[in-house]
């Protein structure tokens, strides 16, 4: 599986752990549809931290892809 | 046995007067039940089989806002829309010119060869009121037949400068056959889609429907849209007994054809302009056509994949979202069921407007199409051809796989069930949105524009 979504900064800390993100293997799901990423995880509370490109981006044109009326 | 499940206004199919009526269940099929007290009973069947008619609902919060005609007769004789209309427009329809070439047996318009077009004035001006009431909408250009006007591809360029973002042609298609340049100048101008007029795969159809052979000249008009880069929604007119038996068929048409042609719209006959003159209303209803697409496919579709739309009323239409998959498989998209908690109308149209301009269009990981000959371009060696698809690197995520695919081959299968005087249910009128722009600036719903009683009188067309 591709690291294409894991952040060229990876320097984040998951504020409530105190641990820093690693990349981890994630589920997407919306309507029914499963996607399964790469993504920085925190190893303790398994939050997963998706950065604003990806979410605005990718994951925003899937979303309309998927809907209908 | 049968029992009232609803009790709506409606009107007389003879003299247009308002009349209440019942809607009667009775072994799965429901009726609407109405009584004028000049001219008698008149019973319809507006529901036949599954999914229940019970089951078929997605109530909306009313939506009140934009400019109101004052309310003087009641519903249906105050559009415009009235202070009683419960949706914004999603769709505004402006109906060009009145002339046609094809003078179809079957015509909800009634065009005939002849008739006035809208001049470049009034159309502005139209265009710059339908923005201005609708805040924003998807935009229909009508008629008549459009393409009979030379100067089309300057309308739509109109439209698009007053600052519509999808612009689609309801085209019987046959000049977008004869003429491929057309296609060409037509997304030049910025035309984003066709809405054509395509009720079957056998020319008997067009023969009962359209009066002539006419598949070839759909093939060549598919053909030629397709190459110029617009996004095709083929609409089949459907006809108890004509073409009921070749739904899915359709369907195969336009999945062959992806990825320009982007889904399927089909669209009962109604009883409004012109239609048989000796006939007895039989309306194919939506969960016949669910049903029969679900039997006609083998089950590669299913009635319970369409949904009830989140815009018009629930009893107006379906529609069911799919991609077609690297190895064939077609695959339904979307959700499995509708939040039937009421929701604000407004919101419904919205999405509607964006999901209709953005699955309707042709997609936009296409290039741009190739020029025309003589159009100020060199001429290209692939001339019609279909437009290159642009090839991203092969992607090694689920979501970089979807979206490459998801771009170009998602497809629609939906329908939509126009109302005439014999099955008009007001309660459905007023939940409209798709809405027939005037030169006076009113937006009238699409049913009660076009509504004609049995000997061809209308409320609002022709009296504009």
């Amino acid at each position: 599986m591709s690291l294409v979504f894991i952040p060229e900064d990876m320097d984040w800390v998951c504020e409530p752990c105190g641990e820093r993100l690693q990349p981890g293997k994630v589920e997407l799901t919306y309507l029914g549809n499963a996607f399964h990423v790469e993504l920085p995880v925190c190893p303790k509370c398994g939050a997963v931290y998706i950065y604003e490109e990806l979410a605005l981006g990718r994951i925003h044109e899937v979303e309309q892809l998927l809907e209908d009326k | 046995m049968s029992r009232v499940v609803g009790t709506v206004g409606s009107v007389c199919p003879e003299c247009l007067g308002r009349v209440e009526g019942r809607l009667v269940e009775d072994g799965g099929c429901v009726r609407l039940v109405k009584r004028c007290p000049e001219h008698g009973e008149f019973s319809t069947v507006v529901w036949r089989g599954e999914p229940a008619f019970s089951s078929w609902a997605r109530p909306k919060i009313p939506f009140g806002g934009g400019p109101r005609e004052a309310v003087g007769q009641g519903c249906p004789y105050d559009c415009g829309l009235c202070a009683r209309h419960n949706q914004r427009t999603c769709t505004a329809l402006v109906e060009i010119t009145t002339r046609c070439n094809l003078g179809c047996p079957v015509c909800f318009a009634d065009s005939r060869g002849a008739g006035r077009d809208l001049d470049h004035d009034t159309l502005a001006r139209m265009f710059e009121q339908v923005m201005a009431r609708t805040g924003g909408c998807n935009l229909q250009l009508s008629g008549g037949e459009p393409t009979v006007r030379e100067d089309l591809p300057q309308i739509v360029a109109m439209a698009k400068r007053a600052g519509f973002g999808f612009v689609q042609l309801n085209t019987n298609g046959l000049r977008l056959a004869e003429d491929p340049c057309l296609a060409v100048e037509l997304v030049e101008a910025g035309l984003s889609s066709i809405f054509l007029q395509f009720d079957g795969v056998r020319e008997d159809v067009f023969r009962s429907l359209r009066g002539r052979d006419l598949f070839e000249i759909k093939v060549r008009s598919v053909d030629n849209a397709s190459a110029a880069g617009l996004g095709i929604v083929l609409v089949p007119t459907v006809a108890r007994g004509v073409n009921t038996d070749q739904l899915w068929d359709i369907v195969r048409f336009g999945l062959d054809r992806q990825p320009h042609l982007r889904g399927v719209h089909f669209q009962p006959m109604s009883y409004f302009g012109r239609y048989p003159e000796n006939f007895t209303p039989d309306h194919v209803t939506l969960p016949e056509l669910m049903t029969g697409l679900e039997a006609q496919s083998g089950g590669i579709v299913k009635v319970c994949d369409f949904l009830p739309p989140g815009c018009e009323h629930a009893l107006c239409s379906f529609s069911g979202k799919y991609m077609t998959r690297e190895d064939g498989s077609f695959t339904r998209l979307g959700s499995a069921s509708c939040d039937c908690t009421p929701k604000p109308a407004e919101a419904g149209a919205l999405k509607s407007i964006g999901v209709t301009a953005r699955q309707w269009s042709s997609p936009a990981a296409l290039s741009p199409n190739p020029p025309c000959p003589g159009q100020g371009a060199e001429p290209l060696a692939g001339r019609g051809a279909a437009p290159r698809i642009s090839s991203p690197p092969t992607p090694d995520n689920d979501l970089d796989r979807f979206l490459a695919r998801a771009r170009t081959h998602t497809f629609t299968i939906s329908a939509m069930a126009f109302q005439d005087a014999w099955s008009l249910n007001l309660d459905r009128l007023q939940g409209c949105c798709i809405h027939v722009a005037q030169p006076d600036g009113r937006l009238v719903p699409f049913c009660a524009f076009n509504l004609t009683s049995r000997d061809g009188r209308g409320l609002y067309r022709g009296r504009g």
